[in-house]
């Protein structure tokens, strides 16, 4: 599902000075694998996570994901690489002027998935979520728990092969953190390929699945049923 | 379907949203295709004049008909005939008789009856049109026929026509370049505008490229934006060309009546060239200042 080989990253900040995000990542994600992206801030996380959608490319190194070697994928077929990857934001990225159905109605609208299809999906997702009665809800409604529920049922609603979640907890307190990671655990069970980078250590220790741990932008573990660190 | 309803939609939001923008857009617009229209109907009459006038006469040596001075006899006209194409400046003369005039003037002014109404076969003086080797030799024609007798005067028509071209090539380049200044300054405000309705809604174009939208969906509704005022501004322009154009010209065609004038036809003829400049300017300026915000 992703393959990184080699896979470096720098950024320029300021004049002269330049940031190694990723410094030769090598990782391989199979198929329906659910795998936490751990370390400080600062450790690439983010970075890697951004590769893996095309929002920036690798310096260096290969980067494939669902079949597709991303170096070489032409720029008008990222969208269609972005169709197969659902992606769950730390602060939701709700529209604030649209309600609980059409946020997860629009992303099926503007990838000109026909009407029928999306009156009979959404629902199905918004249910999965836990929900139903929140439909005709705004965003502003919502709390934080369910706003992030809405996210996610936006992000699974195209059925991605793939679904990508950067600090999906990161605004939440412990108790509805541990409810979005159900949620999370019912979508990979699906055999949705899930990838989520965090901090959170309570929940990467209490899930054990498979940790990738970043330093300084080089793996320095990958474990599967681990814990956040070794030394707390 | 829906997808062009969602497009059209989110551009019509994006006008009514920034209405004071949309407004400045339309309204520059309108002023730089005005003076390309008004530019370009110019060269139009440049053309109209010139097609008319050039390679035909250069010099008229008008008959006396008894109106201003006793008639020309035949004998009189074929002397001055000979003597004209003896001549070593002149390259070429032919006679118009006063029923030959009066059909050029019939055809010249075709579409303004009164004037046509309002003359004869009798009013016209026959001429003799004369071409010269050298233009500039003038002088020579006018000292040598002016005393004949039958004579009635000479004219060198270039002055009479290059006077009205120069003075109309001039304000025609000064219209297209003000023209080309303006819709430049429009494409930079149309642009800008773009800019700021693409930040305003910068949420949701995040969202739909992030879920896979495709590259035109995300843009359509900016560009579309942009072709909406250009449009408008080209219409509410060519609005004005056409109200005020063959009224100008009408006034004018009363007070020389040696020239034919552009009407109503030519001014239809440009309302394609001014909606493709205001489509085409809108549409690159909106694209320009995409191509930075919106890729990735």
């Amino acid at each position: 599902m992703i393959r990184l080989e080699g896979v470096t990253k720098t950024f320029r900040r300021g004049r002269d000075g330049e940031v190694t995000a990723l410094d030769d990542v090598s990782v391989e994600v199979t198929k329906g694998e659910f795998v936490f992206v751990v370390g400080p801030s600062g450790s690439g996380k983010s970075t890697l996570m951004r590769l893996l959608t095309r929002e920036q490319r690798p310096d260096d190194g290969e980067v494939w994901v669902a079949g597709k070697n991303l170096r070489r994928l032409r720029s008008w077929k990222v969208p269609l690489l972005r169709r197969e990857i659902g992606y769950v934001y730390q602060d939701f990225k709700l529209l604030p002027t649209k309600s609980v159905r059409e946020n997860v109605s629009f992303a099926l609208e503007v990838i000109g998935r026909r009407r029928s299809e999306i009156r009979e999906r959404v629902p199905e997702v918004l249910e999965l979520v836990g929900l139903t009665e929140k439909s005709d809800a705004m965003p502003h409604e919502l709390s934080g728990g369910q706003q992030q529920r809405v996210s996610v049922a936006r992000a699974f609603v195209n059925n991605p092969r793939l679904l990508l979640a950067d600090e999906p907890t990161g605004n939440l307190d412990p108790g509805t953190s541990v409810e979005i990671m159900k949620l999370l655990d019912r979508i990979n069970r699906t055999g949705t390929t899930v990838v989520m980078a965090t901090h959170d250590q309570a929940i990467v220790d209490s899930m054990r699945r498979r940790v990738v741990e970043l330093e300084e932008g080089r793996v320095v573990r990958d474990q599967s049923r681990g814990v956040y660190g070794y030394g707390g | 379907m829906a997808r062009w309803r969602y497009v059209l939609s989110e551009a019509l939001g994006g006008l009514r949203r920034n209405l004071l923008m949309s407004f400045a857009v339309i309204l520059s617009v309108t002023v730089s295709l005005t003076l390309l229209g008004a530019g370009l109907l110019l060269s139009e009459q440049v053309d109209l004049a010139t097609d008319d006038w050039t390679g035909r006469v250069e010099v008229s040596i008008f008959l006396c008909d008894d109106r201003t001075c006793p008639a020309i006899t035949t004998e009189q006209r074929q002397r001055l005939q000979q003597d004209l194409e003896a001549q070593p400046v002149v390259a070429e003369v032919f006679y118009e008789s006063k029923r030959e005039a009066y059909d050029r003037f019939t055809r010249l002014f075709a579409d303004q009856p009164t004037l046509v109404e309002a003359i004869d076969v009798a009013t016209l003086p026959a001429s003799f049109r004369v071409k010269l080797e050298n233009p500039a030799l003038f002088g020579v024609i006018r000292e040598q026929f002016a005393a004949y007798p039958g004579v009635e005067e000479i004219v060198d028509q270039r002055d009479v026509l290059n006077q009205f071209l120069r003075f109309t090539t001039l304000v025609r380049n000064g219209a297209l370049g003000v023209a080309l200044i303006q819709l430049l300054a429009a494409g930079v405000l149309i642009a800008n505008t773009i800019r700021v309705a693409a930040y305003a809604r910068r949420e949701q174009t995040a969202i739909m490229k992030l879920v896979g939208a495709s590259n035109w969906y995300v843009r359509l509704p900016f560009v579309l934006e942009g072709i909406i005022a250009g449009a408008l501004g080209a219409a509410v322009s060519w609005g004005v060309l056409y109200a005020a154009v063959p009224r100008v010209t009408r006034d004018l065609a009363r007070e020389v009546e040696l020239l034919p004038f552009i009407g109503v036809d030519q001014v239809i003829a440009v309302a394609p060239i001014m909606l493709a400049a205001g489509v085409g300017i809108a549409a690159l300026s909106s694209l320009a200042a995409l191509r930075r915000f919106i890729h990735v």
